[in-house]
């Protein structure tokens, strides 16, 4: 899929993620994880990702919130003289964990949906990343549809021969049908790995050197700039989060003294 | 360059050395294995789902690498396979490689303390490793989501909070080693019967790459 990220080097991108998801975790509670969250659904939006943004977002934090809500109901403190009327601290608190929550997934879901993985790989490797880990990594991505599609295979096979499948089998039935299921599967792709490394030697994935791309990334000069100032303000972030930390035991050390 | 030499009224060319392969953790045979574990980790869900059973068996994947190529193997895919997940189903996911991780070492050592040799070994080394990964993920969980995901867990996590009246940390740990003690021995179990119908030509090629 294509998205309005796709004019930027994915390292930019990523960069700022990874910073956004830091600063929710760090910044003071709840104000910077819902700022984060705010402005990584609105950079969502703005790519045209939006849509799918949200419900990743959505799909955790909402389950999240009410758990941790029905908990606090359902088991308030013993001090507490009402059961099942949320305390307002128990909310306050679940509101925090889960916007911290929903910022990180968001900051990631813009990363997630709107930078092909095979274009962040590649991006990573023209900066340094080993061959063997960008081919780990798109490799893996390009070998999970045909898995799923042998195992339906293999699924179907089986029930062509009579292996029982489904409900009414008796969770010891299913299990005994387990091996006959996934085991062809299993060694099957065990046995295709070796005909894979053949391949790999013969087209020498082992040779020394540095490897040219087919299609390079650009990365301008803009955007490394603009990376060099993402990490010097996440930097500056850490540093004045960790100063403020600092300050605040001094004065509970001279407070107590 | 080629240089000649006659040696015994015979020619013998002599090659200068050939450059050494690049130098990485994992030989070519693990490389080839690895993406296909990962992509086992996430196909054998539609296995489970069809069988309706109570378990994950998204780590099989991680074990048989772990065990077939060595613990450095087995960390690699655990990573890979959680990051794949992380950029396939949801970014939550990538919360969880320290898991993984857990997973892929504890299973190479028990490959490598032989623990996959027997049906008994498996079981046993399937207990460490699922008590291992569910303090792992508790932790986790507790850190990040104040103890609860947004799944059957969280409900089983409430379930024990309810019944034995412990702390929710507690109760995000019991209901972890609840699930893993179930789902981790069965990985291993699967992962032994694998071994046992691999070829033996293929098993021995594993064991002297791995070594």
């Amino acid at each position: 899929m294509t998205s309005a990220l796709d004019r930027w080097n994915p390292l930019t991108p990523l960069a700022a993620a990874i910073a956004l998801v830091l600063v929710a975790f760090a910044g003071p509670q709840p104000w910077t994880p819902a700022a984060v969250l705010a402005l990584s659904l609105a950079i969502a939006l703005a790519s045209g990702i939006g849509g799918k943004v949200t419900v990743l977002t959505l799909l955790v934090v909402v389950p999240t919130f009410a758990l941790l809500v029905l908990l606090d109901a359902a088991f308030p403190e013993p001090a507490a003289e009402t059961r099942w009327i949320p305390s307002r601290s128990g909310t306050l608190d679940a509101l925090a964990i889960s916007l911290r929550l929903g910022a990180a997934i968001a900051a990631l879901g813009v990363i997630v949906v709107g930078v092909a993985p095979r274009r962040l790989t590649r991006a990573l490797a023209a900066r340094g990343l080993p061959a063997w880990a960008a081919y780990l990594v798109i490799a893996s991505l390009e070998a999970v549809p045909d898995a799923r599609r042998r195992a339906e295979d293999v699924l179907d096979a089986q029930r062509c021969r009579g292996v029982a499948v489904g409900k009414g089998t008796g969770v010891r039935g299913r299990l005994r049908a387990l091996p006959a299921l996934a085991g062809p599967l299993i060694v099957g792709l065990v046995i295709e790995s070796e005909e894979r490394a053949l391949a790999l030697d013969a087209r020498a994935f082992d040779a020394r050197g540095k490897r040219t791309a087919l299609a390079p990334i650009a990365d301008p000069v803009g955007e490394i700039w603009a990376r060099r100032v993402i990490w010097l303000a996440l930097a500056a972030a850490i540093t004045w989060r960790l100063w403020e930390f600092a300050h605040s035991l001094v004065i509970a050390q001279v407070s107590r003294s | 360059m080629a240089m000649g030499v006659v040696r015994n009224a015979l020619r013998v060319v002599c090659y200068p050395p050939v450059p050494l392969p690049a130098r990485r953790p994992l030989s070519t045979l693990a490389l080839a294995l690895i993406p296909r574990a990962v992509a086992l980790n996430l196909a054998l869900g539609a296995v489970v789902g069809a069988l309706k059973l109570p378990v994950y068996l998204d780590s099989v994947g991680t074990i048989l690498v772990a065990v077939l190529a060595g613990p450095w193997a087995g960390i690699v895919t655990g990573i890979v396979s959680n990051s794949v997940l992380g950029l396939l189903v949801s970014p939550a996911l990538f919360a969880f490689i320290p898991v993984a991780i857990v997973i892929g070492w504890l299973a190479g050592v028990g490959g490598k303390l032989g623990a996959f040799r027997s049906l008994a070994g498996s079981i046993a080394a399937g207990l460490v490793i699922g008590v291992a990964a569910a303090l792992a993920s508790a932790m986790i969980v507790i850190a990040l989501m104040g103890g609860l995901t947004a799944s059957g867990t969280g409900l089983l996590t409430i379930a024990i909070r309810a019944t034995f009246g412990v702390s929710v940390d507690s109760a995000a740990k019991i209901a972890a080693v609840v699930t893993d003690a179930l789902d981790k021995p069965l990985s291993c179990v699967l992962v032994y019967l694998v071994l046992e119908r691999l070829p033996r030509r293929l098993g021995a090629r594993f064991r002297r790459a791995a070594a």
